[in-house]
């Protein structure tokens, strides 16, 4: 006959520390996996803009970013920027370029959508709309979260990319034309996806949607 | 696909070396030494050393810092001789320190490029000449913006009619850079190499020597007339230059 086995004190904490332990790794793995797990949702409803007409609103993976757009520095850039919100030019354009804690950029709408990315031409499209004459002040400060238009290496080579400063990059004043300040929501393009070495990035984050508050 | 993905970040990984600074004038390991000034000059210094140029040609080392501090005294208290104007309608903004540059291994004072706008200097150059070449180099960047104003074929036409210049600035052993005794409408031995080398050296000492220089025109019609060659043409772009 066997006798009844008596589960010892040691063998009982083991067992909680194997279940403690099991409950942690499955929890961690799911919840590391939410990039934006700790960035703050911003609700529009419960945000009141003064100027709306100069409001956008950028949804990406880890929610809405607020840009207020500054036409009195840059009144044709503004337009042009505005204009390409409006029409959804942006809806799925990727960050493709992002050089990590700086700054990210996207809007090449002709080689960089995610749905007909094409990764060799990539940052040399067009929108089509020709090329803007640049608009620079010597007053606007790029502060962390600065919207730019992005150009080529000469001036008035601005077209639809554009980029968002991560950090103060002061050495930009007065050399790339600045559209506006985003005013809610940089945590959630600090989540963009990077390259790491590279300022490159394949398989990019993209816009879900871009779009005029007003 | 997937193995042009891979393809594809081999190239991205090992092509970009990014930062702010990179982004904006093509040299990595740099970073801003002093942005507010009021020429709006921007200095930046060489962190780490670099290589660039299409054959990885130009290569510069970082700057030690007590050199730095003491070389950027000279190079800012020269770089003041220019209004913002002046040195914006000869795209000169960005002015790059680093230690012992090269070209192709030869040993350069600056590399300017018009393009980017920035002035690459050794901080290393002779300090006989350091001031001097300052104002040679950006002589340069004044005359690649401004080409239309300094024709070379009128310039050549101002010396002695069996005077040649060499092929190239580095293909020639005309390198000395002391100002002559006897000029014979030359200031220097490097005056010699080509015309826009001569330029520059007409235009560097006017900027640091110009009362010496002028006294030696006074008996050299070649040399006076290419003082007045390079006065007027930068009056052409901008007329309240003043050496």
């Amino acid at each position: 006959m066997i006798n009844k086995v008596k589960v010892s004190l040691s063998e009982k904490i083991l067992f909680v520390f194997l279940i403690l332990l099991f409950l942690i790794t499955f929890g961690s793995y799911f919840l590391l996996k939410d990039k934006c797990l700790f960035v703050k949702k911003i609700n529009l409803n419960e945000v009141n803009f003064a100027n709306k007409e100069n409001i956008v609103v950028m949804n990406v993976e880890c929610g809405n970013v607020i840009i207020e757009l500054d036409p009195a520095i840059s009144p044709n850039s503004v337009e042009r920027f505005k204009s390409l919100i409006k029409n959804g030019s942006y809806d799925g354009s990727t960050f493709y370029r992002v050089i990590k804690d700086t700054l990210i950029q996207s809007g090449d709408l002709e080689y960089g959508n995610i749905d007909d990315i094409n990764y060799t031409k990539i940052g040399t499209g067009k929108s089509g709309l020709g090329l803007l004459k640049s608009e620079l002040s010597d007053e606007f400060e790029f502060k962390k979260g600065s919207v730019a238009f992005a150009r080529k290496d000469n001036f008035d080579t601005e077209d639809s990319e554009f980029f968002i400063t991560l950090k103060d990059i002061p050495i930009y004043q007065g050399e790339y034309t600045p559209l506006g300040k985003v005013i809610y929501g940089i945590e959630a393009l600090e989540k963009i996806k990077s390259g790491n070495k590279s300022a490159y990035v394949l398989r990019p984050d993209y816009i879900n949607y871009f779009k005029l508050l007003d | 696909m997937r193995i042009l993905l891979i393809l594809i970040s081999i190239g991205f990984i090992t092509a970009v070396k990014a930062d702010e600074i990179y982004n904006l004038i093509k040299i990595p390991n740099l970073d801003i030494y002093k942005i507010d000034t009021k020429n709006k000059i921007r200095y930046l210094n060489t962190s780490n050393d670099f290589r660039i140029g299409l054959e990885k040609n130009i290569t510069c080392a970082r700057t030690e810092p007590n050199n730095l501090s003491n070389k950027f005294l000279i190079i800012k208290k020269n770089l003041n001789s220019y209004s913002p104007s002046f040195l914006k309608k000869n795209n000169i903004r960005y002015l790059v320190m680093c230690e012992n540059l090269f070209i192709s291994n030869i040993n350069t004072g600056g590399i300017p490029d018009t393009k980017k706008r920035t002035l690459v200097i050794d901080i290393n150059f002779n300090p006989k000449y350091f001031e001097r070449m300052i104002h040679h180099e950006i002589f340069h960047m004044i005359q690649k913006s401004n080409s239309k104003y300094f024709d070379e074929e009128k310039w050549v036409s101002l010396n002695t009619k069996d005077f040649e210049y060499a092929k190239c600035s580095t293909c020639s052993d005309r390198l000395n850079l002391d100002l002559y005794k006897n000029t014979e409408g030359f200031l220097t031995e490097y005056s010699k190499s080509i015309p826009s080398e001569d330029m520059a050296e007409v235009f560097s000492f006017l900027m640091t020597d110009k009362a010496k220089v002028e006294d030696k025109s006074d008996n050299d019609i070649i040399l006076k007339n290419k003082i007045n060659f390079i006065k007027s043409s930068l009056s052409k772009i901008d007329s309240s230059f003043k050496f």
